[in-house]
């Protein structure tokens, strides 16, 4: 009995292993039609080929500025929990909200954003808007009560390591402790909905609005509207430098994304409710009728591949792929800086 | 991979201050949750290994059920339950290391209570009727049973530990991976991967199991002197 339970277990497992073995094939072959005229016959995808060949090929078009905006939150906002109940006394640290925002706004936080990045990259990654609000008051030393500063935000920021560049200076100079939580925009807001963030930093403005249209954001004083924009970048398209697409060459942004649906070259959306996703969605062709939801691209799977991954990890994989991508600046730059980072 | 390791020795020897940081954050952490799991594991596995009472099959089902629980979806309910618009929003726990402790620990108590529910269930019937030949009382039958599963316990500790070092995704919900604070070595690993810099997380990922190491050479030395 026992020889016949162990043979049994045998034929599973070597079932299993055909049935893997069949599977492998057919899931390599896939994306093959696509990535063979993207990726040309430059170089194979040896383990050793650390210079990416992922480059810019569309940027400084004025549908891909990227604006970074300062929210606080509104702890009288309609606070509801998961069931949908309203939750009138969430614990929103206001001041050290105002403190952290009044901060930014001040003349050297300001300077410090805009030149950040241009002595390690020789670029900037950041600019400062020329009609950002200076604020030039006081702000206000942490007390016991106000001291940390829960900051919800956007990956980039985080990732290109400006947040880790500026924080310091703030919390050694007032007191504070600023907690940083990165997760794409809408992962971002959606914790501050959840009370769990008394300021937001994200950069999708149609997001940002429908936040403040709910209430959740609140007027910080002495400033005339809920969203504070401060700093900006530019979104770029990038892709393999052969370009198959010829985007190079394409007239405007939309023109670009056209070009690439047309073609169905390969590209590599972040698919994370993040600006950066939703920056995406708005430059497509109306006609794909591409939106946040997954059936709406299910018949473009062949080519439009949506990750659901953090920007670096995109990068990656557009890199492997030779893919096209959009992406803000200010990462792909770190992204080329540390070319040795995807082995 | 060879840079990946090579950066794993260049970032233990620059005693960089946040990889002590999170390294400490990951030490207390799991050291907290696995204790906390062993402790309330043993007693109702042995319990449930060894008693025999209505409804202990369906305890055990149970039991086995939540062993597969996806740490994610105890993340998200305690996220839930402790975020700024949850029931408990009171204790301000979110984003803390107790509440990562607190995840782990439901995480990692059915897999303690199924071993040694497994064990003693093995034991117990040749354990008992020995019992009652030498004339132990209660209490006795008990101290024997425990003198028994010395050497599972520890085995025990030694799967929670690791599933608590090894653990990402009820701690990367609950704590925010908040550098200086709840960053451990998986969510650590986890951002670098976003970010997509492999090698310096594979890099982490070669220090951790090289901790996981040392703490099992230890404990399992101590183990086999323990039981022998």
């Amino acid at each position: 009995m026992k020889k016949r339970i162990s043979l049994l277990l045998v034929a599973v497992m070597l079932l299993g292993l055909a049935a893997c073995g069949a599977a492998k094939p057919a899931e390599t072959q896939a994306p093959a039609p696509t990535a063979a005229p993207t990726e040309a016959p430059t170089e194979a995808p040896t383990e050793a080929a650390l210079v990416v060949d992922t480059c810019i090929l569309k940027e400084a078009d004025d549908k891909m500025l990227n604006t970074y905006t300062l929210l606080a939150v509104n702890p009288d906002a309609p606070f509801t929990d998961a069931d949908g109940n309203p939750v009138s006394d969430v614990a929103v640290n206001t001041a050290g909200a105002d403190a952290l925002i009044h901060w930014l706004l001040t003349r050297e936080a300001l300077d410090m954003a805009g030149d950040y990045g241009v002595a390690e990259y020789g670029e900037h990654l950041f600019y400062v808007k020329d009609d950002a609000p200076v604020y030039t008051g006081d702000i206000a030393p942490a007390t016991e009560e106000t001291k940390v500063i829960r900051l919800s935000t956007t990956t980039s920021v985080n990732d290109s390591g400006l947040l880790g560049y500026l924080l310091p200076v703030f919390e050694s100079t007032y007191g504070y402790t600023v907690e940083v939580q990165s997760a794409g925009t809408g992962k971002a807001i959606n914790a501050a909905k959840f009370g769990n963030a008394d300021l937001i930093l994200v950069h999708s403005k149609s997001q940002e609005e429908a936040f403040v249209e709910e209430g959740f954001a609140r007027t910080v004083d002495g400033f005339e509207s809920e969203r504070i924009s401060f700093i900006y970048n530019y979104f770029v398209l990038c892709g393999p430098s052969a370009d198959p697409a010829g985007v190079k060459d394409c007239a405007s942004v939309l023109d670009a994304f056209a070009a690439i649906a047309d073609g169905k070259y390969t590209f590599v959306s972040r698919g994370d409710a993040s600006g950066t996703h939703t920056k995406e969605l708005s430059l497509w062709p109306e006609s794909l009728g591409i939106t946040k939801e997954a059936e709406s691209f299910a018949n473009y799977t062949d080519w439009y591949v949506s990750a659901n991954a953090g920007m670096g990890a995109c990068l990656v994989m557009a890199e492997e792929m030779g893919a096209y991508i959009l992406t803000d600046k200010a990462t792909f730059l770190t992204f080329v800086a540390n070319d040795g980072v995807m082995e | 991979m060879s840079s990946a390791l090579h950066k794993a020795i260049a970032l233990i020897l620059s005693a960089d201050a946040e990889l002590l940081n999170i390294l400490s954050v990951t030490a207390r952490m799991s050291l907290q949750s696995s204790l906390i799991a062993l402790l309330l594991g043993v007693p109702i596995g042995i319990w449930l290994g060894a008693c025999r009472f209505p409804g202990r099959g369906a305890l055990v089902v149970v039991n086995r059920t939540l062993m597969g629980m996806p740490p994610v979806v105890c993340g998200l309910l305690f996220y839930m339950l402790f975020s700024g618009v949850g029931p408990f929003r009171h204790m301000k726990l979110l984003f803390t290391v107790k509440i990562m402790v607190m995840a782990q620990v439901v995480l990692i108590t059915p897999i303690v209570v199924g071993n040694m529910e497994t064990y003693v269930a093995g034991i117990a019937p040749n354990l008992r009727e020995t019992a009652k030949g030498l004339g132990l009382g209660g209490f006795k039958t008990f101290a024997l049973l425990c003198n028994e599963c010395l050497y599972p316990i520890i085995s025990a500790y030694l799967l929670a530990f690791g599933r608590s070092i090894a653990e990402v995704g009820a701690v990367s919900m609950v704590g925010g991976a908040i550098a200086w604070k709840t960053n451990v070595m998986t969510t650590a690993i986890m951002q670098y991967t976003n970010r997509g810099n492999f090698s310096l997380g594979i890099a982490l990922g070669m220090i951790l199991l090289a901790l996981s190491l040392m703490v099992n050479i230890v404990i399992s030395g101590l183990q086999r002197r323990l039981s022998r």
